[in-house]
């Protein structure tokens, strides 16, 4: 059996203004192993990004238990570079906090970033890349602390159309061959579909897992071509009626 | 991918870049074209005898008025006295207010119990607290230094305490996943975030220690520019007026530009 990463055990979580109590989500249980990719999709409002706030630790449940074995990096929409830092002093942000700035580490997430085509970028600034060059730097960025587990909150959303299908292939292939266990959160059933190992599919609020699928893609990992398959519709069809059923 | 070192330019850009340059001269022309033609007319009206220059003063008037101040010596005295005060007053006013912000920044119970108090204090008039000043301060520089510190401090705490808090809420959420301290998010993101708006309270601030300043030796001095301006409104020689206000839109545009000099210089990289 493959060693867990996160679980969510029956998970309540309540959030307080002045004027009302809201749950946003309600005996909420699920699982992602090692090295696998999870999509979540859910009815808009439904609490996605509570979700990853929780993972991440930043949020704790009002009752139920979160456990993750590891350290998590988290990816959000836009991809939120320090437009007064160079792209190598961005990727290094991570190490700086966590104190491990160590020349091994720095020097590890500068040949990760050479590696992905940041290498003649290093001494540039933010404002000098395109999207989907920013959005690959906040990829690197996430990677450098070596997470167990990547937190992405929609992180193609902000991306024109064109854009989103290669950074989503993209970022798919570097946390692919990076073996990287990751958790994607998103409104959009096409790009579950064309990334994730497994799908679940949440209620509206107050959220928990509805449905919840493996995909059968076998070895097909790239998002382009998955879309080009004959699975692709099918699955799409199904979660679609899942989601507005 | 921007390419800032294109090496060969068409010649439609060219032509841009001609035009840019030759509408650059036309304003600067302009500009400098119209304070002559401003200050040509002030004089002819008065040479002319249109005008009274006892009541308009005039350039050439200004100019003697200038020299004579030069020759008994006491014009750098009076320079220097504003300028020290000013300067001083401003400085002081933006680091108290800077530092009075991060700690209304850090705690938000402290930001709440103060808030009202900071409201009343902007909301006053600083010149209602004149005699006050004077009873605690005397009527030498400290009072003026109080003053000027007094009228720029507020703004300097409103400004940034408000650029603080707009600190990006993605941003403060990712330095919060990567595990940050509070410490950690102020070094790193909430003090380097805010630095265009500390230049442009810089840029406010200028202008605050200015009022500030003046407004003290109105009440107070026995030296500085503030003082020429009143004492020569109080015995009728507006050429002192005049030469003493000429004096200080020339500082203050000084002061302004350095502001901006010191902008061109640390604030580079922006995403707008």
């Amino acid at each position: 059996m493959k060693k867990q990463i996160l679980r969510f055990s029956d998970v309540t979580l309540a959030y307080h203004t002045v004027r009302e109590e809201t749950l946003a989500a309600q005996h909420l249980t699920f699982s992602v192993d090692e090295g696998e990719f999870v999509a979540v999709i859910g009815p808009s409002g439904c609490g996605k990004t509570t979700l990853l706030s929780l993972a991440a630790g930043l949020l704790t449940p009002s009752s139920g238990r979160i456990t993750r074995n590891g350290s998590c990096g988290y990816m959000l929409q836009k991809d939120e570079l320090f437009p007064w830092r160079t792209i190598e002093k961005n990727i290094l942000l991570p190490l700086e906090i966590k104190h491990s700035n160590t020349a091994e580490n720095r020097e590890k997430a500068r040949a990760l970033a050479v590696k992905y085509g940041l290498g003649d970028f290093l001494s540039a600034y933010p404002s000098q890349l395109s999207g989907g060059m920013r959005q690959r730097a906040a990829l690197i960025r996430t990677l450098a602390s070596e997470p167990d587990i990547l937190l992405l909150d929609e992180p193609f959303s902000a991306l024109d159309y064109q854009t989103r299908l290669n950074v989503t292939a993209d970022v798919s292939d570097i946390i692919r061959r990076e073996g990287k266990t990751a958790l994607l959160i998103t409104h959009d059933i096409s790009e579950a579909v064309s990334l994730a190992d497994r799908v679940l599919v949440l209620t509206k609020r107050p959220a928990r897992v509805a449905y919840e699928h493996d995909l059968d893609f076998g070895d097909v990992k790239n998002p382009l071509k998955r879309r080009e398959s004959a699975q692709f519709s099918k699955w799409f069809e199904l979660l679609w009626k899942e989601l507005n059923g | 991918m921007k390419n800032k070192s294109e090496k060969t330019y068409s010649e439609e850009h060219l032509r841009y870049l001609r035009a840019r340059r030759y509408h650059a001269i036309v304003v600067w022309t302009l500009r400098i074209g119209l304070l002559a033609l401003l200050l040509g007319m002030w004089e002819l009206i008065t040479a002319l005898g249109w005008v009274d220059p006892f009541l308009t003063s005039s350039p050439s008037r200004i100019f003697a008025t200038l020299k004579s101040l030069y020759n008994d010596g006491s014009l750098f005295y009076h320079i220097g006295t504003t300028l020290w005060e000013t300067l001083a007053g401003f400085a002081i006013a933006v680091f108290l207010g800077y530092s009075v912000a991060l700690l209304l920044w850090w705690s938000e119970t402290l930001r709440a119990v103060l808030e009202p108090y900071i409201v009343v204090l902007n909301a006053l008039p600083k010149i209602a607290l004149g005699p006050l000043i004077i009873i605690w301060f005397g009527t030498g520089s400290k009072a003026i230094l109080f003053m000027t510190v007094l009228v720029g401090i507020i703004v300097a705490i409103m400004h940034m305490l408000s650029a603080f808090i707009a600190t990006d809420k993605n941003k403060l959420l990712l330095m919060r996943s990567m595990g940050a301290n509070k410490w950690t998010i102020l070094a790193k993101l909430v003090i380097p975030s805010s630095l265009p708006s500390f230049i442009s309270m810089l840029k406010v601030n200028v202008g605050m220690a200015w009022i500030g300043s003046i407004m003290g030796e109105y009440i107070v001095s026995r030296a500085g520019l503030g003082y020429l301006i009143v004492y020569g409104g109080q015995v009728f020689k507006l050429d002192l007026v005049m030469t003493a206000t000429a004096i200080l839109c020339i500082l203050a545009a000084g002061m302004y530009f350095l502001v901006v000099l010191l902008e061109k210089l640390l604030v580079k990289n922006t995403d707008d």
